[in-house]
């Protein structure tokens, strides 16, 4: 073949030797015919044989046969060559628009595009069917697909549009009898009856060369592809009228003066191809052509097929097409302003988008489906396993937040927000995306389906929480540690034990040895704190109160009672108050122990929600009876040399007064009385009286007792025998503090806090009979004195303050501060 | 989680940051997250004339890793919910190990 693509072959050799498919070359051209022609003139059969040309036909060469070469070759010596070959080149210019334009008119008419079959199809039109050999098909500069980013070439497409129906250039036989259609002689005589014509014509070639669109609009008939249905008659005459879509008219005879080679076909306007280096000079021919139908996309036979309507071009709005200058001369003042004002809303799309442009093709669909592949595996581990988000898990790893949140009403960031769900919508909006314009693309699909494995894959790992936590890619350095919002890299990496038999038999055997130690006091104490925390979870995981005939929630019901029962007697037992009383022991009960820490005393509000009335008179009993031992009795005794005790003490018996006390006093007040009455004679017999009655706490639990027991006298609940059993208790009781009432103060009397005291001796003078109370005035009428002194020398308030304290007592045997003023 | 977790709870509440190089910053905690990241706002820097390239900054981000100390304000720590929360973390803690 020429350099040109230039058809050599003669056109006996033709039929016989198809050649092979030469891709944009095969399509003949005018410049081909129209060489082919002359020489078929003159040498037509003898050029071949090598004997005729041998001798001398160099010098035989007539030089008037050259006239034509200018019309052949574009111009001669004299002039450059020109670039009409380079379709590449030329296409490349304008494959980001037409990319552009591709995709929008794919996303415009999704359904067109989807319908679109992979290779042409016998039942579709015939004028639509050639529109696929039509110039804008030919113009594949076969980087289109950058530009789009959805698109892979489909081979098979390619070879039906360029293989199949070039390699052989029958002519149609049925239809060739049928004279409206050419055949190759007539196109071939009408080549001939071009050439001379073309001749005279310089003028012409002082015009912009045309992009590359002359050389194929003049498809000869017989270039249809193979088995392609014969036309219709009333078609073919549509043809010869000049309907057809104007960029694959055949010239007439009487146009052909306009049309010869190297000048633009009448389908595409001059302003066009006279602007060519602007982006997009083969978007749609014409305005109104444009507007009528759906946007050309260019290098797309396949879309083609589908828009008959677009390659009529005229009519649609009742515009006319405008194909070159002089036709917009003769338009309407209306019609011409409406076709320049669609004219430039056009170029300034085009220039619009061709700034967008800019950056097209920088990323192949490859490079940016992998990029989206990165971000939704970021997506996904960023979310972790929040898929399974119930209540329960948020507790287990934001408990602090939640709870807090609850508690105090703080602002919740982020309440439950669902981010496997965000996930998903992501990922559903892609699919929603990508498949909507572009489902007949194989590879497309493909990269969705392999996003779409990929998160679901990301997901279950991530659900599953992946057992090995770095990745260690071959032949690399380094290694790559996965990592999440719930679980952070790990920056040691410390072997644990692959199961806990080694560790806890020491540990047991160490608890064994012994149980006041204070390490195994703490350790108690966490099996205290997390049998309660989980009796507190069950307490939130209540079922609602089953109905009556609604068995399986009955069911449910009585299984989470059954289960808070094991956890209460699970709480019962680390408490250890059970534990046996050794007596004249060194060691404190177990119970006291864990009441000794800050964190027992805490506890014990927490315990008394979730025992019964029974063991909560345990407990009682339990710290009646060590009351000497308990850690704010023992070590709260006043020293002679000291004011008070000391910091951590004082602390100790705040703490004690502010959490243990409430509770116990909480049962107290509703505990029956022979339970008081056996309470009291408990202190009496088990503890030294004496010296309990100098500790708040001491003097605190006596006065629970003793107003409880008032409490149920006033209100008449005691019966005869069980009084007389606590009046007997209460003159022990009193008769033993009797010499000590004196030393129960806390210090001097500027020492502050007495009030409790002060409660304590209100409520033994309550209860005391006229004989004690005088006893009880006698022994603390100083105290009171000094103390009505010592008020009168302080501020207004706290006089008051210490006076009311005063008359507390004062009050309970019938007298008042005010009687002594 | 639990220091996270705990974290989240003081925001907008005024805290003292110690970074490891010493300097101290007082601002309104604005935002913490899993890397105990910090966002400030209303930032102060303590000893400012130590760090005079400091005093225009109004608010900052601190990554986490270079923190060596948060001040609290007291009354906003439940104490005895945090030790709840530490239990329970260390339960879970427990439990993955196993």
């Amino acid at each position: 073949m020429s350099f040109f693509g230039f058809d050599t072959t003669l056109p006996r050799d033709r039929d016989r030797d198809p050649g092979p498919s030469r891709g944009v070359f095969e399509n003949s051209d005018p410049f081909a015919d129209i060489a082919r022609a002359t020489a078929n003139a003159d040498e037509d059969d003898d050029a071949i044989d090598f004997e005729d040309t041998y001798d001398g036909l160099g010098d035989q060469l007539d030089n008037d046969q050259d006239a034509f070469n200018d019309d052949t070759f574009g111009g001669g010596e004299t002039k450059a060559v020109g670039r009409d070959f380079d379709f590449f080149g030329r296409t490349a210019q304008v494959s980001d628009a037409i990319g552009e334009e591709q995709v929008r008119y794919s996303l415009q008419h999704p359904q067109l595009a989807q319908a679109a079959p992979p290779a042409q199809a016998p039942g579709i039109p015939p004028q639509t069917a050639t529109a696929q050999a039509a110039p804008p098909s030919n113009k594949r500069s076969g980087y289109e697909k950058y530009s789009d980013p959805g698109f892979i070439p489909d081979l098979q497409a390619k070879s039906s549009v360029w293989g199949t129906s070039q390699r052989k250039p029958e002519p149609v036989p049925a239809q060739a009898s049928n004279r409206k259609m050419m055949s190759l002689e007539e196109v071939e005589a009408q080549m001939r009856r071009l050439a001379p014509q073309a001749g005279p014509m310089p003028a012409l070639h002082s015009l912009p060369q045309p992009v590359s669109e002359p050389p194929y609009a003049h498809p000869p008939p017989q270039q249809l592809p193979d088995g392609f249905p014969p036309m219709p008659p009333e078609l073919m005459a549509q043809l010869e009228k000049g309907v057809l879509p104007p960029h694959m008219q055949p010239p007439p005879p009487g146009v052909s003066e306009l049309c010869g080679p190297g000048h633009p076909p009448p389908g595409v306007p001059l302003h066009l191809l006279q602007n060519a280096n602007l982006p997009p000079p083969n978007m749609p021919p014409s305005g109104p052509q444009r507007q009528s139908g759906p946007p050309q996309g260019p290098p797309q036979g396949q879309r083609q097929q589908q828009m008959p309507p677009m390659a009529r071009g005229p009519g649609n709005n009742g515009m006319p097409v405008v194909t070159n200058p002089q036709q917009l001369m003769h338009m309407t003042e209306d019609q011409r302003n409406a076709y320049l004002v669609e004219d430039a809303k056009r170029a300034k799309r085009n220039h619009k988008i061709f700034l967008l442009s800019k950056g097209n093709g920088l990323m192949t669909p490859q490079d940016k489906n992998f990029i989206t592949r990165i971000q939704l595996q970021q997506l996904v581990a960023a979310a972790g396993n929040v898929t399974d988000s119930d209540l329960e898990s948020v507790l287990t790893e934001d408990f602090y937040y939640q709870v807090y949140s609850q508690i105090r009403g703080a602002p919740r960031q982020h309440p439950h927000q669902p981010l496997g769900h965000f996930a998903q919508t992501y990922l559903l909006q892609t699919g929603a995306r990508f498949g909507h314009g572009r489902r007949a693309l194989q590879s497309a699909d493909n990269h969705m389906q392999r996003m779409q494995q990929q998160v679901q894959r990301a997901v279950e790992a991530a659900k599953a929480k992946p057992k090995n936590k770095q990745l260690i890619i071959e032949g690399s350095l380094g290694k790559i540690s996965f990592s999440n919002a719930k679980a952070p890299k790990a920056i040691l990496n410390i072997k644990r034990p692959d199961s806990s038999e080694g560790a806890k038999p020491a540990r047991k055997i160490q608890s064994d040895l012994s149980l006041s130690d204070r390490k195994s006091i703490l350790t108690n104490l966490e099996a205290v704190y997390s049998a309660l925390m989980s009796m507190e979870d069950m307490e939130r995981t209540m079922p609602p109160p089953p109905e009556e005939n609604d068995p399986e929630a009955i069911q449910e019901h009585m299984e989470w009672r059954q289960k808070v029962h094991t956890l209460n007697q699970k709480l019962w037992r680390s408490l250890k108050v059970m534990e046996p009383i050794v007596p004249n022991s060194t060691t404190p009960h177990p119970f006291i122990a864990l009441l000794s820490c800050p964190k027992g005393k805490k506890a014990i509000p927490r315990i008394f929600r979730h025992i019964d009335q029974e063991q909560r008179v345990t407990i009682l009993t339990m710290i009646v009876v060590h009351l000497d031992s308990l850690d704010v009795v023992r070590l709260a005794q006043s020293t002679p040399g000291e004011a008070q005790p000391s910091l951590a003490v004082r602390e100790a018996i705040e703490l004690f007064s502010l959490a243990v006390m409430p509770s116990l006093l909480g049962y107290v007040n509703e505990a029956p009385f022979n339970i008081i009455i056996g309470l009291l004679g408990l202190v009496i017999a088990q503890t030294h009286v004496q010296s309990v009655a100098r500790t708040k706490v001491g003097l605190g639990i006596l006065t629970m007792l003793l107003s409880r027991a008032e409490i149920v006298k006033e209100a008449g609940q005691a019966a005869e025998r069980d009084w007389q059993q606590w009046v007997e208790k209460f003159n022990v009781l009193f008769d033993t503090l009797e010499p000590v009432l004196i030393e129960i103060f806390p210090g001097s009397i500027n020492s502050g806090d007495d009030m409790y005291v002060w409660q304590f001796l209100a409520a033994v003078g309550i209860g005391a009979s006229p004989e004690q109370q005088q006893r009880l005035v006698i022994a603390v009428k100083d105290r009171v004195m000094e103390t009505v002194a010592y008020s009168k020398t302080l501020p207004a308030d706290m006089s008051s303050q210490r006076l009311g304290n005063v008359n507390l007592f004062m009050r309970a045997i019938g007298l008042d501060v005010e009687l002594l003023g | 989680m639990l220091f996270f977790s705990f974290f989240k709870t003081l925001t907008n509440q005024t805290v003292t940051i110690e970074l490891k190089n010493d300097i101290r910053i007082r601002g309104i905690l604005k935002s913490v997250d899993q890397y105990l990241n910090i966002k400030l706002d209303e930032v102060e820097v303590l000893d400012l004339d130590k760090y005079p390239h400091l005093s225009s900054v109004k608010n900052m981000f601190i990554r986490g890793s270079v923190v060596r100390y948060v001040m609290l304000p007291r009354s906003e720590v439940d104490v005895g919910l945090l030790e709840d929360a530490t239990r329970r973390e260390a339960a879970n803690q427990a439990g993955k190990a196993r």
